[in-house]
């Protein structure tokens, strides 16, 4: 008995190959067990236990067709093959598509059916996928993914490779060097689920289950692979449904489902992949030898019986005698300047997928075009576009138009007060009134401050200039708010009559208010405090970290003035941490608040809470989430009678576009284009925090065209190296320099932190 | 203790022996489990309402049954005086396993998760409780934990449902596995410990049936499941010889 075992890899993210071999090795101790591997830089090459070994040149270099004919000749012969790879699974999948007697690996239609991350063959399994979404979809709706699931998200590639992506700019980042590696567009970004991992490992031959194993890691290394795990059965019942699947999706060969056991007990599939994995051994030692039953059912061959020595397995490091005859390479030298080696897939897995996405497009396509395995709608890669916007831009006059400069939305923003206006009308309880605050800074502009004022809103201002803004465009005293560290500066310009409320955002501050409020110099309804947000890292507010910092602001609060009502305020950017998360640090605060009032035997009469939203989180189907936070701070401070909510650049960002002209198109190489514009990152400072809606402006239609995904960079025009405006986009065809593009969403902090550069 | 110290540790794995539980089950027989006192003061008020709310604050928006792993952020593990209070608790720089277990007991009734406090008797080998001993003594404290080769250990009991339980060591932060094999660091026995009106008779711990309030011993687990498997099927024929050819793009979404 011949039998060709490759992925031999054995580094810390090891393939199965050597752990094939060793059990196999028990089951059948005569067997010619022949080792294929496609570099000779790959350690498991020098495994001593192989019989002979077969080294192929890279994937880059190998003649496919002819390679194919090898292995048909090799199969046709008796030989049996395992393939220890997912490509070279699916490449020999398009060699056979419907199988062969000898080759142990799945046919093309079962392959079909696990293909990530959407993995159809899990149906009938007690098993979720997380969620996930396809980065065929706009920039717009995966940066909402992102907040969604509090950024805590996986960029995966189709077949290898998942990194965790923290925010935009690294999003950006990693998706670009992915799509090089794995020449494709097709990735997906999935949710973290947070748990232990454990596997389900299963061999079948002809749709037949013939064994499965459960296996929990028990160690893993630092790219979370296994290094030690524990083996089980699996449940009947999960067994069950794994034998319908297997016979529906007529399998053959080894298979892994890899899987997270969330706290409550639930698993969630994360991959179905097409071979035993490398810890397959590891269950060999449990006494349960898949490789062997899959050898044995397709030979009819009896395998020797396998002991079971321990239900846990555990990996050492071992060093082996280098194969004669096939002595190390030596280390490439690390790039000029470089740090490291730049060995990564030394078998050129990267060019077996570039060459299999030429030869077979279709079989390389990842499942799940839309999210979590819907294929309802194919996404276009291109954002909505608020009617309003269309509007509004529409309306502008682009002949006249210096360029670059922000185009304010008018009807966009009025629409967007009023609705926050009346959204607090609704969720106001008959004891509980909730107001909105303006944050100036998130946009100074005298049209956002006015449309405030008259839709209600309290002016929410960070310093003593910005209050005189907001005087100046109508607010009374009365209407505003001070908080931040810097809100003494500039000194002189207090109003004299009682502002509306004073957050105080340190103990020092706290005492420099009550000494003002002591003399007279600073008058206010409400006193309160800033919290510092545990856990998430803020510069603001009063922290509350320690024991002794707890007291020490407990005691303070008895600092403040007696006769004015008192009040908590935090504030942390929802779009920086996530929904969920800031929900939760809702829910945390208001605990903090419970604790505060229980403590200090004040009543907590004001919250002020915000922010940073993002408009389409604050805008979009929260009434809900809105009523609920009223229910649940009543509930928790009994004394509240007012809620300001303050929805930051929700406000601000959708209500104010950029304007800028194209000044020169360059083709670069074969498909990719760069274009230099007349904005830049001085008008764009939010561009490496969230992707803006862009759209062309047609000279002669006049029409307005949303950019699609596409190999073209925008280039500001400042000398500096970071001026990158957008990437990875297309420009309509005809686009000539001269024409106008419209940057959406640039009024938040893209306007209010715009800055003069490179204007003399 | 912290049981996570021993993973650095070189042990020989025959130096383990199999000690008696039932004289360790006598020897902490009367032993209470370790619990958080209050001045019934506003000093205590406030470092429960501190270390509840950081705990709440730290859960991230995740599970509440999620383990309060942070706690062995802020405190080493080591000796610790008793009587305990709250206000000493969260003063202090170092706990034993008894305040580790009690407050995250405490957490977990505060998150709103049936919580109830749990003792367990652990096999060691002579050089970890050697050293331990030792280790104490140094500190001025007796061990009266540690006793021929076994050491009692506290932790607490969540409940994930009516009657079924996890096991949280909170000084090793990890949930303790239902399936024990002997052998160092495994668990011999278990109490769960609470009022019995709030308890149900028995507990429901991985295969384990746990009486409350009683000490249990806890069956080691057999290394049974490689019992023999079907056989494997006879080879069969599967559909067409091998047709070398590349395949037409495949139905793959």
């Amino acid at each position: 008995m011949k039998i060709y075992i490759s992925g031999l890899y054995s580094g810390t993210s090891p393939q199965p190959g050597i752990g094939l071999s060793r059990s196999l090795r028990i089951a059948y101790p005569d067997a010619t067990i022949i080792g294929v591997e496609y570099s000779n830089r790959s350690s498991g090459i020098h495994w001593p236990k192989f019989d002979e070994l077969w080294l192929q040149r890279p994937w880059e270099e190998l003649d496919l067709a002819a390679y194919g004919e090898l292995i048909t000749g090799l199969l046709d012969g008796g030989a049996l093959w395992i393939s220890g790879t997912d490509l070279e699974a699916l490449w020999l999948a398009s060699v056979f598509p419907d199988g062969h007697t000898n080759l142990l690996s799945p046919p093309a239609a079962g392959l079909s059916r696990i293909t990530k991350p959407g993995v159809e063959a899990h149906k009938g399994l007690p098993l979720q996928i997380p969620p996930f979404v396809s980065t065929d979809h706009s920039d717009w709706d995966m940066h909402a993914f992102c907040r969604k699931h509090d950024w805590r998200v996986w960029l995966k590639g189709p077949y290898y490779e998942a990194v965790r992506t923290r925010s935009w700019d690294q999003f950006e980042a990693v998706r670009s060097a992915l799509v090089k590696v794995w020449s494709t567009q097709r990735l997906f970004l999935q949710a973290h689920v947070s748990g232990y991992e454990e596997s389900v490992m299963l061999a079948a031959y002809n749709g037949e289950l013939l064994g499965c194993v459960s296996m929990r890691k028990r160690e893993l290394t630092e790219d979370g692979k296994t290094w030690a795990g524990d083996v089980t059965e699996v449940p009947e019942a999960f067994a069950a449904s794994l034998r319908e699947i297997i016979r529906d999706i007529n399998w053959s060969g080894g298979a892994e489902l890899e899987m997270i056991r969330d706290p409550e007990g639930q698993r969630w599939l994360l991959e179905w992949n097409p071979r035993f994995p490398a810890w397959v051994h590891g269950a060999t030692i449990a006494g349960c030898n898949l490789p062997a039953m899959l050898v044995e059912a397709a030979t009819g061959i009896p395998a020797e019986k396998t002991t079971a020595q321990s239900e846990e397995f555990t990996r050492v490091v071992l060093e082996v005698p280098v194969r004669s005859r096939y002595p190390l390479p030596p280390l490439p030298e690390p790039y000029a300047g470089g740090i490291g080696h730049s060995m990564k897939h030394p078998s050129g897995m990267p060019a077996l997928a570039e060459r299999l996405h030429k030869l077979h497009p279709h079989l390389m396509s990842a499942n799940g075009s839309g999210a979590n395995g819907t294929r309802a709608e194919k996404p276009t890669g291109v954002a909505a576009i608020p009617p309003s916007f269309m509007r509004d831009l529409a309306a502008q006059d682009y002949d006249q138009l210096e360029t670059p400069s922000f185009l304010f939305m008018d009807t966009t923003a009025a629409g967007l007060f009023d609705r926050a206006s009346k959204l607090a009308r609704r969720i106001s309880t008959l004891d509980t009134l909730v107001s909105n605050g303006y944050s100036i800074k998130t946009n100074p502009d005298a049209r956002l401050i006015k449309l405030a004022l008259d839709s209600g809103f309290f002016a929410e201002a960070i310093s003593l200039l910005e209050v005189q803004k907001a005087l100046q465009v109508g607010f009374k005293p009365g209407q505003v708010i001070l908080n931040g560290p810097g809100k003494w500066w500039p000194a002189g310009l207090l109003p004299k009559d009682p502002i509306h409320a004073v957050f105080c955002d340190s103990i020092a501050d706290l005492k420099r208010v009550t000494a003002a409020a002591e003399s007279g110099e600073l008058r206010s309804s409400i006193f309160g405090v800033r919290l510092r947000t545990p856990h998430i890292t803020s510069r603001f507010g009063i922290p509350l970290d320690t024991p002794e910092e707890f007291r020490t602001l407990v005691d303070s609060v008895s600092l403040l003035p007696r006769a004015s009502s008192f009040g908590v305020h935090f504030h942390m950017a929802s779009s920086n941490i996530g929904v969920r998360q800031w929900w939760h640090l809702y829910q945390s605060m208001l605990r903090w608040c419970r604790s505060i009032e229980k403590l200090t035997g004040r009543d907590i009469e004001v919250l002020d809470i915000g922010g940073g939203w993002f408009p389409d989180d604050w805008h979009e189907g929260r009434e809900d989430d809105f009523t609920k936070a009223v229910m649940h701070a009543k509930a928790t401070l009994p004394h509240v009678r007012q809620i300001i909510s303050e929805p930051g650049k929700a406000m601000a960002q959708p209500s104010m576009a950029l304007a800028m002209r194209v000044l020169e198109i360059q083709p670069i190489g074969e498909d990719s284009t760069e274009a230099v514009v007349d904005g830049s990152i001085a008008e764009l400072p939010m561009y490496f925090f969230y992707p803006h809606r862009i759209l062309r402006r047609d000279v002669a239609t006049g029409e307005l065209q949303p950019l699609k995904r596409g190999k073209t960079r925008l280039m500001g025009r400042l000398c500096m190296e970071h001026d990158e405006v957008a990437s990875n986009v297309e420009l309509p065809e005809g686009t000539q320099p001269g024409d106008v593009l419209i940057f959406c969403d640039a009024g938040g902090y893209d306007r209010s932190m715009s800055y003069v550069f490179g204007r003399g | 203790m912290y049981l996570g110290e021993g993973k650095n540790m070189v042990i020989d794995v025959e130096q383990t022996t199999r000690s008696d539980v039932d004289a360790g089950i006598a020897n902490w027989e009367n032993f209470a489990a370790s619990r958080i006192s209050h001045h019934g003061a506003r000093c205590c008020d406030m470092a429960r309402e501190w270390i509840t709310g950081m705990d709440f604050s730290q859960l991230n928006a995740g599970h509440p049954l999620t383990g309060p792993r942070w706690l062995r952020k802020l405190f080493k593990w080591g000796p610790s005086k008793w009587p305990m209070h709250w206000c000493e608790a969260v003063q202090e720089k170092t706990l034993d396993c008894g305040a580790l277990g009690a407050l995250s007991h405490e957490l977990y009734l505060a998150r709103g998760v049936r919580s109830f406090a749990a003792q367990f008797i652990l096999e060691f080998n002579d050089v970890s409780t050697r050293h331990w001993t030792q280790t104490w003594r140094a500190a001025g404290s007796c061990a009266p934990w540690i006793s021929e080769g076994l050491i009692y250990h506290e932790g607490c009991a969540v409940a994930v449902n009516e009657n079924e339980i996890k096991l949280w060591d909170a000084t090793a932060t990890w949930w303790i596995n239902p399936k024990q094999f002997g052998g160092y660091a495994g668990l011999l026995a278990v109490r769960v410990i609470g009022k019995e009106s709030e308890m149900p008779g028995t507990f429901s711990w991985g295969e384990h049936r746990i009486p409350a309030n009683t000490w249990h011993k806890v069956e080691r687990a057999t290394a049974d499941f490689a019992r023999p498997k079907p056989t494997a099927k006879v080879r069969r024929k599967r559909g067409s010889r091998a047709t070398k050819k590349i395949a037409e793009p495949a139905a793959v979404g």
